[in-house]
């Protein structure tokens, strides 16, 4: 997670003390052997990722293969509208396939499948502030607009309803919740938007390589609040901030990055020689700075 | 390509009066270039006159002309249809076949005599086909056929007078065909087939003089020049054709082309320029002019020569104006084309991971620049191709195409071409896989010689060919040997070496079906047996499905990687390229505390598919761990180049390879760059201190 300068700063830190994020990911139909197994063992790793580290404000949940039904993925949803409060966050990620036929999206679950309309409507029960979304199904673009809310981050695999080949994305999505590289600014977070342009970079690479004309073209309908999502965090980057020792220290810090992020933003305005000789000054206030903060 | 304006005067006095009348208007429309006005007149007699075959040819023929071939041949169909004896349509079917190299042509073009012995064009074709084959005698024979009943048939003149020409004799028969541009036309054909670019854009500016308005001729020397780099007037010329309007596919595909060409950057040196996609420009350069600086040296110091001009190597990542840029069209099976010191290749970002050995197509035709060079062009096509593919494993053995299929097909069936004719596998094959078969054999005809009368004699050969001296003569008297006991200890040889692959093809193949069954039933033990039994009956086989993965999978899923690892040990050694499994490879070297051997593996991959950010990632650990830190600077700089998505990550690692390489300021630079996408980012801090002390 990062800010990209001035303009978005609002966004940065958004997370408040005490929040919970509640984390349902559910894993559809495959419809035949190979499908089944690939989507059950991509929601595994989802799970292990989200579970790692021991995190108590993790509230995490995953349906697969027999239990992934409608039914089920209800009484989650309903369950996790009794207990997120506004304050909490609450992640749902959708892998498998999914259909659309001109007007309504559907999820394939075993038995019967779960529409965008049906999902909708238990998705706006849940009071959790911040909300991400993460359809990875084929024709998941066709669930966009029926799930569209305004404190929600709508992720899916799929411009439209109208691609409806089966979807690589998930499988670069859920890397990236692995992938220490997608945390291009070295945070230890990885915010949603993190990990959408790692999984968006790898899709369209897969399709690239393979000489194949590209069938999905993820989407994300909000880039600044998914750039302020934390969606997994690693390392141990809130650490010192309960220290009082390092209080001045992390002000002098926070100040510098202040400096930094007015300097980025009038790079534009400058010469490239001076703009670098006052980043190469910043950059060793900074980092002396963050040595000091880690002794 | 033909030439398309064919005037038959004949034919007008078939027609009746009244209709000849307006079929004179839509001939003098045609001739006056007023091509569409001329087919409304077609259009309109056909319709009032739909059972006159005359009318369909002679449309057909302007159709023809102007690049409608579908619709043509249909109009010729149908004159047959309604005429089955009219010479004038199985002559234009003929054409049409003629253009595309096809044999059939000739059988169109005699029957076409049967119903009119006096058709001079027949013999005019079949004369250019013969020449187009090689073929002089037959040439000769058809040209003089034709002059006997035409005594100025300017086809059949050009055809004498490039058989001449391309002997290098003086020719009485190129001032007999005076001012008909047409015939110098035919002239620059024939030494452009022969690639031998200077000469026809001699005479296709011989043709333009003769005939200014010869707008074909006008289009091809666009196109000669294009091959020969020299941009600024094969853009004239071509727009030139193209505005008049000879809009023929070729015309419109080069200047497309050309306009694309904004998109590239040139890197000069003194002895080489490199023309690359902006978009892979950082990536590729440092590689490709490592093979190509290699190159120059080795074969300079082998072949005793010093090119006189830098050498051109142009890379297009889009196979589709690689093609155009050779030859006007899409469709072309090769990977590299070298015209003069001009080479056209495709980019390894244009194929399909694995399936393309860029350095080694590059090393390839890199050779046929020194070859052309020192014969003038006077050298057989099986030679030049066979050295430059001798060449490709001459000096790194894995480089190089393995033993296919096709050609343990051909070798079974006894299809090898004796010395004599094997030229005709290049330019006139016979079955679907000849040029490929004809391409490893003239390989493997160089490397015996190699073997058995040592590279001084290559180039000894070279200096004969280059006197423009028959095959079966330079045979005979630089190898001492008669080119029948040639071919037979020739193919002792090919039986020592694929004998046993031949003659187990069959074995082979049943026993790959066999570990794909294995594999699926989950007997591992079962797969190492079987594929360790099989591997060496096709060592060559490291394509999709082979066995060495298969034995390699069977290994790692009993845990037992040192097994794996000898597997792909031998995978590698052989030349399998596939990316994915030399990356695994090097994982389990690196794993197994060997990273100058994972590091080795990997750098292989660089010849092959260097668009690869996690291969320069992997490959840059690896030497920066072995202490290759200059090494490691090229890998990071190419995965940067790369625009990754861990862009810090890259920077960082970078500065670190630069610190190890000594380079302190770099590295300080680098770390801040690091740091300006991710100020957090503590390794880069930790650095930016350590190298700014």
């Amino acid at each position: 997670m990062k800010c990209a300068g001035f303009l978005l700063l609002s966004f940065c830190a958004v997370t408040p003390a005490f929040s919970a994020t509640y984390i349902l990911t559910v894993a559809g139909l495959g419809g035949e052997p190979d499908y089944d197994q690939r989507f059950t063992m991509l929601a595994n790793d989802t799970d292990k990722a989200f579970r790692a580290g021991g995190q108590t404000d993790r509230n995490v949940e995953t349906l697969k293969g027999a239990d992934a039904t409608k039914a089920k993925m209800e009484a989650s949803l309903n369950r996790i509208a009794s207990q997120a409060k506004a304050q909490d966050a609450f992640v749902l990620m959708m892998i498998g396939h999914g259909t659309f036929d001109g007007q309504e999206y559907k999820f394939n679950l075993p038995g019967p499948d779960i529409s965008a309309t049906e999902l909708a409507a238990l998705l706006n029960k849940i009071q959790a502030g911040r909300q991400l979304i993460v359809d990875m199904t084929s024709c998941s673009g066709g669930a966009a607009g029926s799930l569209k809310k305004d404190n929600r981050i709508i992720v899916t695999a799929t411009k439209s309803g109208t691609e409806k080949n089966a979807t690589v994305f998930a499988r670069y999505w859920v890397e990236a919740l692995r992938d220490s590289a997608a945390d291009t600014d070295k945070n230890e977070t990885i915010s949603a938007l993190e990990a959408f342009q790692y999984a968006e970079r790898k899709t369209a690479g897969f399709y690239s390589e393979q000489k194949r004309l590209a069938t999905e073209h993820p989407q994300i309908d909000d880039q600044q609040r998914a750039a302020s999502f934390a969606l997994l965090r690693f390392g141990s980057a809130a650490a010192a901030i309960n220290d009082p020792a390092k209080k001045e220290l992390i002000s002098k810090r926070d100040e510098i990055e202040s400096k930094i992020d007015a300097l980025k933003y009038n790079k534009s305005l400058m010469a490239p020689d001076d703009y670098r000789k006052q980043l190469t000054q910043l950059m060793l206030e900074l980092s002396k700075t963050q040595a000091e903060i880690d002794k | 390509m033909i030439p398309r304006v064919r005037l038959i005067c004949g034919l007008l006095l078939c027609a009746g009066f009244a209709s000849a009348q307006t079929l004179q208007e839509a001939e003098t429309l045609w001739r006056n270039h007023q091509d569409k006005d001329a087919g409304h007149i077609f259009e309109q007699l056909l319709k009032a006159d739909p059972k006159n075959a005359t009318y369909r040819v002679r449309y057909a023929d302007l159709l023809y002309q102007d690049f409608n071939v579908s619709d043509a041949q249909k109009l010729y169909e149908e004159a047959l249809m309604l005429d089955p004896k009219n010479a004038h349509a199985l002559l234009g079917e003929a054409h049409i076949l003629a253009d595309n190299y096809n044999p059939k042509a000739e059988e169109l073009a005699n029957k076409a005599l049967e119903y009119d012995p006096k058709l001079y064009e027949a013999h005019e074709l079949m004369a250019r086909a013969a020449l187009e084959d090689d073929d002089s005698k037959k040439a000769e024979s058809e040209a003089d056929a034709a002059l006997a009943i035409q005594s100025d048939a300017v086809e059949a003149i050009a055809v004498k007078a490039s058989i001449d020409l391309l002997a290098d004799k003086q020719s009485p028969w190129v001032a007999k065909i005076g001012n008909r541009g047409k015939g110098y036309q035919t002239i620059a054909h024939f030494f452009m087939i022969n690639r031998r670019y200077e000469d026809s854009i001699a005479y296709l500016r011989k043709a333009i003089a003769a005939t200014p308005d010869l707008w074909s001729a006008h289009s091809e020397l666009g196109m000669n020049l294009m091959r020969l780099g020299r941009e600024g007037e094969a853009r004239q010329e071509l727009q030139l054709a193209y505005n008049q309007p000879f809009r023929d596919a070729i015309t419109a595909n080069a200047l497309t082309l050309m306009d694309s060409y904004s998109k590239f950057t040139t890197f000069e040196t003194p002895t080489t320029a490199l023309r690359l996609n902006k978009k892979e420009a950082d990536v590729l350069r440092p590689y490709f002019q490592d093979v190509l600086n290699n190159a120059i040296a080795t074969y300079q110091k082998k072949y005793k020569y010093t090119l006189k001009t830098p050498v051109q190597v142009e890379v297009y990542p889009d196979h589709t104006d690689f093609e155009v840029r050779t030859q006007g069209l899409p469709g072309l099976g090769a990977l590299g084309v070298t015209f003069d010191n001009y080479i056209a290749m495709d980019s390894p970002s244009g194929r399909t991971p694995g399936e393309f050995h860029w350095a080694s197509t590059l090393w390839h035709e890199m050779s046929h620049v020194y070859v052309i060079a020192m014969t003038n062009d006077r050298v057989p096509r099986w030679f030049t191709e066979g050295l430059a593919v001798h060449e490709e494993t001459a000096t790194y053995p894995d480089w190089g195409d393995r033993l296919s299929p096709e050609i343990i097909a051909a070798i079974r069936d006894k299809k090898l071409l004796p010395i004599a004719d094997i030229d005709r596998g290049f330019v006139h094959p016979t079955y679907q896989a000849q040029v490929i078969v004809s391409y490893f054999q003239a390989g493997k005809i160089c490397d015996y010689i190699v073997q058995r009368w040592g590279d001084q004699k290559i180039l000894d050969m070279i200096h004969e060919f280059a006197k423009d001296r028959p095959t079966v003569d330079v045979i005979k008297e630089q190898l001492g040997i008669d080119p029948a006991q040639f071919d037979k200890d020739f193919l002792a040889m090919i039986d020592k070496l694929y004998g046993k692959t031949v003659a187990g093809f069959a074995d082979w193949t049943k026993g790959v079906k066999e570990i794909n069954q294995l594999m699926k039933d989950g007997k591992t033990d079962d797969v190492i047996a079987k594929g360790r039994e099989i591997e060496g009956l096709y060592p060559d086989y490291v394509e999709a499905g082979n066995v060495y993965n298969a034995v390699a999978e069977a290994c790692l899923k009993k845990g037992d990687k040192p097994c794996a690892i000898e597997e792909l040990g031998r995978y590698s050694k052989i030349g399998g390229r596939d990316p994915d499994t030399m990356k695994k490879y090097a994982k389990l070297l690196a794993e197994s505390g060997k990273p100058k051997e994972a590091a080795a593996a990997l750098e292989r991959m660089n010849y092959i598919f260097p668009v690869d950010a996690g291969l320069h990632e992997q490959l840059g650990g690896l030497l920066l761990e072995t202490g290759d830190a200059k090494g490691a600077v090229r890998e990071y700089q190419a995965l940067i180049a790369m625009h990754p998505i861990d862009s810090a990550g890259a920077h960082y690692d970078l500065a670190k390879a630069f610190k190890a390489a000594g380079q302190k300021d770099q590295a300080r630079e680098e770390a801040v760059t690091a740091l300006e996408a991710a100020p957090n980012y503590k390794p880069a801090q930790k650095l930016l201190l350590e190298v700014s002390e």
